[in-house]
């Protein structure tokens, strides 16, 4: 009895795979079939227009790789700095459970809530208006939690023995940290944000809060000039889009080559994620053929 | 016979749980003394304790001093990251960093903000031959030091405690976790080493004890039952209860 069990559990297993497996195959095949002969050098270098044939996603994809860095500018750093915290100097109370439980709740939070949090605080109140810089750390603020949780996961991974190998050394706790535990770390803490990453530049709703435009026909100040100090921050106050808005002002048109516009903008799209999901695997299998504790 | 710690009325706890009792003690310097007991009986602890490696468990209390050197390494006037360089440490299982062999030994260097490249590769040269493995590794030095045999890491983490210029060197069951051959090299260099180091070692294999200690202490349930002279200990004892765990009556 317990065998018949135990083979049409693994027969309903098979199944509800393959289910899954089947119906992603089925969305990106039509998405693919739909898109693919758009997707060409002139689609990734036009602004959009309002005849189909001749927009294109230039500032879409160029806004979506801004504010991908910005993001991560913002939320790595912060990110890492509160795990650390968190994990290797916080006493262990109440208050230290307090704040992990919040920040995993905070993980689960809506995007759009983290939409109005932008809103209010980086547009409103610091007066950015709707600016790359407000895009990129509103997503840096939703993306957060997911990066203190996953750093504080790889810093949880490094042994104990490591540690204390360095204190026995007469190393102090920063030295420890930053020579040692953090530089373990490290592979498990940017595979994490990287995941949390792609999760971001995927995000509509709060970026449409803060004031993403849908049709933008240039794009953001170069950060080089040909001037001394050769870089300059102005891009990061001018108006944007980024590739899922794009992609949804596409969808909401009638006309049918607005709809293949949108699959070719979908498949660009799939491929900046898929390509930094590549970048996190890869990190994480070097981490563990380099690393055997 | 210079005595280099002296161990006054020792009491450990860790949280309501007391690991060692009233503990006095000398440990003579240079030479080697060994710790024995059974499982349990707080010889680790006891270690620990002579490089206030202890303090790192949040739950861990003590009582008494630990004199070294005529200062108490307890008292609030002590450095204790000076404390850990001087009185180096060797645990159970090697652990050495998951960075090249080279970058194992120069790190104690480089914390302490020495920066000459070829400073640090003569004293990372000096304490690979000084530790025995300098043959086995000078044509692999920037290699994952993770790709050693266990012998030959533990051998490194010897160097690399060395390589800071400790005073004593407190090892922690060095060889529980590697094979006889590397057993018998490590104890052919600790013979070596109780010439310049006080070196205190806690072991769970009697016979290593009786082979390459000049001193032995043994311990049951966090109390030193006796410390004397290892032949002495091996052969005459004092304590009934230290002539049964060494006659394997138990243990």
């Amino acid at each position: 009895m317990n065998q018949i069990l135990d083979t049409v559990f693994k027969v309903v297993g098979f199944f509800m795979t393959l289910l899954g497996l089947v119906v992603l195959g089925a969305l990106i095949t039509d998405v693919f079939m739909d898109g693919l002969p758009r997707v060409s050098w002139d689609f990734m270098t036009s602004f959009p227009s309002r005849r189909a044939g001749k927009a294109g996603i230039y500032a879409a994809w160029v806004g979506t790789v801004w504010i991908a860095i910005l993001t991560a500018f913002f939320a790595f750093p912060v990110g890492v700095a509160a795990a650390t915290y968190l994990e290797e100097y916080a006493r262990k109370n109440w208050l230290t459970d307090l704040i992990e439980i919040n920040i995993a709740n905070l993980a689960g939070v809506p995007s759009i809530i983290y939409g109005l949090l932008g809103l209010g605080i980086f547009v409103r109140w610091m007066d950015l208006d709707r600016s790359i810089l407000a895009g990129g750390m509103t997503l840096a603020l939703l993306v957060l939690p997911v990066v203190i949780l996953s750093s504080r996961e790889a810093l949880r991974t490094i042994p104990a023995s490591i540690r204390e190998a360095s204190y026995a050394l007469g190393a102090s706790k920063w030295q420890t940290i930053r020579s040692q535990v953090l530089p373990a770390a490290m592979p498990g803490i940017l595979t994490g944000s990287i995941l949390a990453m792609s999760r971001a530049i995927g995000e509509t709703a709060p970026l449409i809060i803060v004031g993403a435009l849908t049709y933008v026909s240039f794009l953001p100040t170069s950060p080089f000039s040909a001037e001394f100090p050769f870089l300059n921050a102005e891009g990061l106050f001018d108006p944007f889009s980024v590739l899922p808005i794009q992609i949804f002002n596409w969808v909401s048109r009638p006309q049918q080559a607005f709809a293949i516009n949108a699959a070719a903008g979908i498949i660009v799209l799939l491929l900046i994620t898929f390509v930094m999901n590549g970048i996190a695997v890869f990190l994480r299998h070097r981490f563990q053929k380099k690393i055997r504790w | 016979m210079n005595i280099a710690f002296k161990v006054e009325n020792l009491n450990v706890f860790y949280g309501e749980k007391q690991a060692l009792n009233t503990i006095n003690v000398e440990i003579p310097e240079k030479a080697v003394t060994a710790i024995i007991g059974p499982s349990g009986c707080g010889k680790s602890t006891f270690l620990r304790c002579l490089n206030r490696m202890n303090e790192l468990l949040p739950i861990f209390r003590m009582e008494g001093a630990i004199i070294y050197e005529e200062q108490n390494i307890y008292s609030k006037q002590v450095d204790v990251i000076d404390v850990r360089r001087r009185i180096g440490m060797v645990f159970q299982k090697p652990n050495p960093f998951p960075k090249s062999i080279y970058e194992n030994v120069a790190y104690g260097l480089r914390i302490q903000g020495i920066k000459k490249r070829g400073r640090i590769d003569e004293i990372v040269e000096e304490s690979l031959k000084k530790a025995a493995i300098w043959d086995e590794v000078k044509d692999r030095l920037s290699h994952s030091a993770l790709a050693l045999s266990g012998g030959q890491q533990q051998r490194l983490c010897i160097a690399r405690a060395l390589a800071v210029e400790p005073e004593v060197l407190l090892l922690d069951e060095p060889t529980s976790a590697i094979d006889p051959i590397a057993t018998a090299r490590i104890e052919e260099l600790l013979r070596e080493l109780e010439k310049t180091y006080t070196i205190v070692m806690v072991t769970h294999n009697m016979q290593q004890a009786a082979r390459i200690s000049a001193w032995t202490a043994y311990f049951l349930m966090g109390e030193l039952i006796e410390f004397d002279d290892t032949t002495k200990i091996f052969t005459n004892p004092k304590d009934k209860r230290t002539e049964d765990y060494i006659t394997g009556r138990f243990g």
